[in-house]
C-alpha cells in the first residue's frame, strides 16, 4: 500500500527480530506522531511547538528530537502517512475508469473524502507549503509527483482511447486540473462545502478545462 | 474628521506601512505585533485597538496595496487590445509584476488564508471582487466581438483561470521564479483553456 518507504522502523516484515530498544523507540515515535497530529489539527502548524507536542505526548523535548530532526520533519511524516493511506485508492479509481472525467473525479473523490474529514490539518499543510524551507519543499514534492503521475496516466489513457486529441498537452492539462482541485478546498474551508458539492464543482470545471482538448 | 479620528487614521497608516515592510523583509511568522508597533513608532496597545490580530493587519495591508493596483487597472483596461486570450494574459502579467515586487508578503498572504485560525476581520486571499469583475468584462467583451463562444460559462471559466493564476505562485515559492516566468506559465494555461472557448 505504501509508496514512499520513509519509515524503516515501521517495516512489519521482521517484527520478531526487533529488540526491546527498537520497540520502545517505535512506541515513542508513534506517541509523538499521534500527539503532533492532534495539536497540528487544533492549532495549525505555527501554533504547535515541539514543546507542546512533547508535553502532550508525555515526554521531554529531547526525547522528541531523538526521533525527529525538527518540526517540519515531524509534520511531513504525518502528511506522508496520510498520502500512503489514500494513494492506493486513488490509483485504483484512476485505473478502473473508462473515461477521463470518471478517472479524474474518481481519484479526487478519494482525496476530498479523506481531507474534508480533517480539514484543519489540510489547511495547515497547504499554509506551510507556501512558506516552507527548500528541503521540506523537496520532500513534499516527492509525494505530489506520485499523485501527478496518476493524473497524467488517466489523461494519457484518454489520448490512447481517442477521447482526447493526440496533440493534447497532458502535462499542462494535469497542472490545471490540479490547480482547480486544490483551489476548491477554499470552498470547503470558508463555505463548508461537502464532498459532493466539491466534486460537482470539479466536474463542471473539468468541462471547461477539457473543452479544447477533446478529440 | 475630528482630531481623534485623524490620529487614529494616522496610526493605522503607520502600522500598515511598518507591517508591510516587516512581513516582506523578515517574514510574516517571524514578525510580532510588538515589532510592528516599534517600527511604526506607536504603542503596542494602539495597534491592538485598531486591529484585532496580526492576520487582520496582513489582510488590511493587502487591501491597501490592491487599491493602488486597481487604480492603475482603471487606466489600463480600456486600452487593452487583441484577442480575449491576449487581454487576459496582460491582466495576469500585470498582477504578477505587481505582486512579485514584494513576493514574500504575497506568499504570506496566500499561506495565511489557509490558516485554521482566521478571524472575521480578515478578507482571505481569493475573495478579490475587482479581479473577478475585470475578467468578466474581458470575457463578455470577447463574446460581443465574437472570439468567445456565447454559451461559455464565464463564472466557471474565471474560477479556473484564477486557480491557475494563484497556483503559479508556487513557482515563486519553490524556485524563486520571477514575474515573467509566472506570466509565461499563465500564458500557456490561458491559450490551452481558450482553445475550448473558441466559437465553432
Amino acid at each position: 500500500m505504501s509508496f514512499v518507504a520513509l519509515n524503516p522502523g515501521y517495516n512489519t516484515e521482521t517484527p520478531i527480530k526487533m529488540t526491546r530498544r527498537a520497540l520502545a523507540k517505535q512506541h515513542t515515535r508513534e506517541r509523538v506522531l499521534s500527539a503532533a497530529r492532534r495539536l497540528f489539527t487544533e492549532r495549525g502548524y505555527e501554533g504547535a511547538t515541539i514543546r507542546d507536542i512533547a508535553q502532550a505526548a508525555g515526554m521531554s523535548t529531547g526525547a522528541v528530537f531523538a526521533s525527529f530532526a525538527d518540526k517540519s520533519e515531524l509534520f511531513d511524516e504525518i502528511l506522508t502517512a496520510d498520502y500512503e493511506v489514500i494513494y492506493a485508492q486513488m490509483k485504483q479509481a484512476g485505473a478502473n475508469a473508462v473515461s477521463v472525467e470518471e478517472g479524474v473525479i474518481g481519484m479526487f473523490a478519494v482525496a476530498y473524502g479523506f481531507h474534508v474529514e480533517q480539514l484543519p490539518l489540510l489547511q495547515a499543510s497547504i499554509a506551510v507549503s507556501w512558506t516552507r524551507s527548500e528541503t521540506a519543499e523537496r520532500r513534499n514534492r516527492g509525494h505530489l509527483k506520485h499523485i501527478f503521475t496518476l493524473l497524467s496516466d488517466v489523461l494519457i489513457r484518454g489520448v490512447e482511447r481517442g477521447e482526447l486529441k493526440a496533440a493534447a498537452d497532458t502535462k499542462l492539462l494535469a497542472e490545471i486540473i490540479w490547480d482547480v482541485y486544490v483551489a476548491n478546498y477554499r470552498r470547503a474551508i470558508f463555505d463548508a462545502w461537502t464532498v459532493e458539492a466539491l466534486l460537482s464543482r470539479l466536474s463542471d470545471q473539468l468541462k471547461v478545462i477539457l473543452a479544447g482538448a477533446r478529440a | 474628521m475630528g482630531v481623534r479620528e485623524e490620529q487614529k487614521q494616522a496610526t493605522r497608516e503607520k502600522v500598515l506601512e511598518a507591517a508591510r515592510d516587516l512581513f516582506n523583509d523578515t517574514g510574516y511568522d517571524e514578525t510580532t505585533i510588538r515589532a510592528i508597533a516599534e517600527r511604526a513608532g506607536v504603542s503596542v496597545g494602539s495597534v491592538f485597538t485598531t486591529f484585532a490580530s496580526k492576520a487582520e493587519v496582513l489582510s488590511h495591508v493587502m487591501e491597501t496595496r490592491l487599491a493602488d493596483l486597481y487604480a492603475e487597472f482603471d487606466r489600463v483596461v480600456p486600452f487593452l487590445r487583441g484577442a480575449t486570450a491576449d487581454r487576459l494574459s496582460s491582466i495576469f502579467a500585470i498582477h504578477y509584476a505587481f505582486e512579485t515586487r514584494r513576493v514574500k508578503l504575497f506568499l504570506a498572504h496566500i499561506a495565511a488564508s489557509y490558516s485554521p485560525s482566521n478571524d472575521p476581520g480578515v478578507t482571505p486571499y481569493g475573495r478579490n471582487v475587482r479581479l473577478n469583475s475585470m475578467l468578466r468584462e474581458v470575457l463578455d467583451d470577447g463574446k460581443t466581438r465574437g472570439d468567445v463562444r456565447l454559451d461559455l460559462d464565464s463564472d466557471l471559466t474565471i474560477n479556473v483561470l484564477k486557480a491557475a493564476y494563484a497556483w503559479n505562485y508556487r513557482l515563486a515559492a519553490a524556485n524563486g521564479a520571477q514575474a515573467n516566468e509566472l506570466a509565461a506559465a499563465m500564458d500557456q494555461q490561458i491559450v490551452f483553456i481558450a482553445e475550448g472557448w473558441r466559437p465553432r
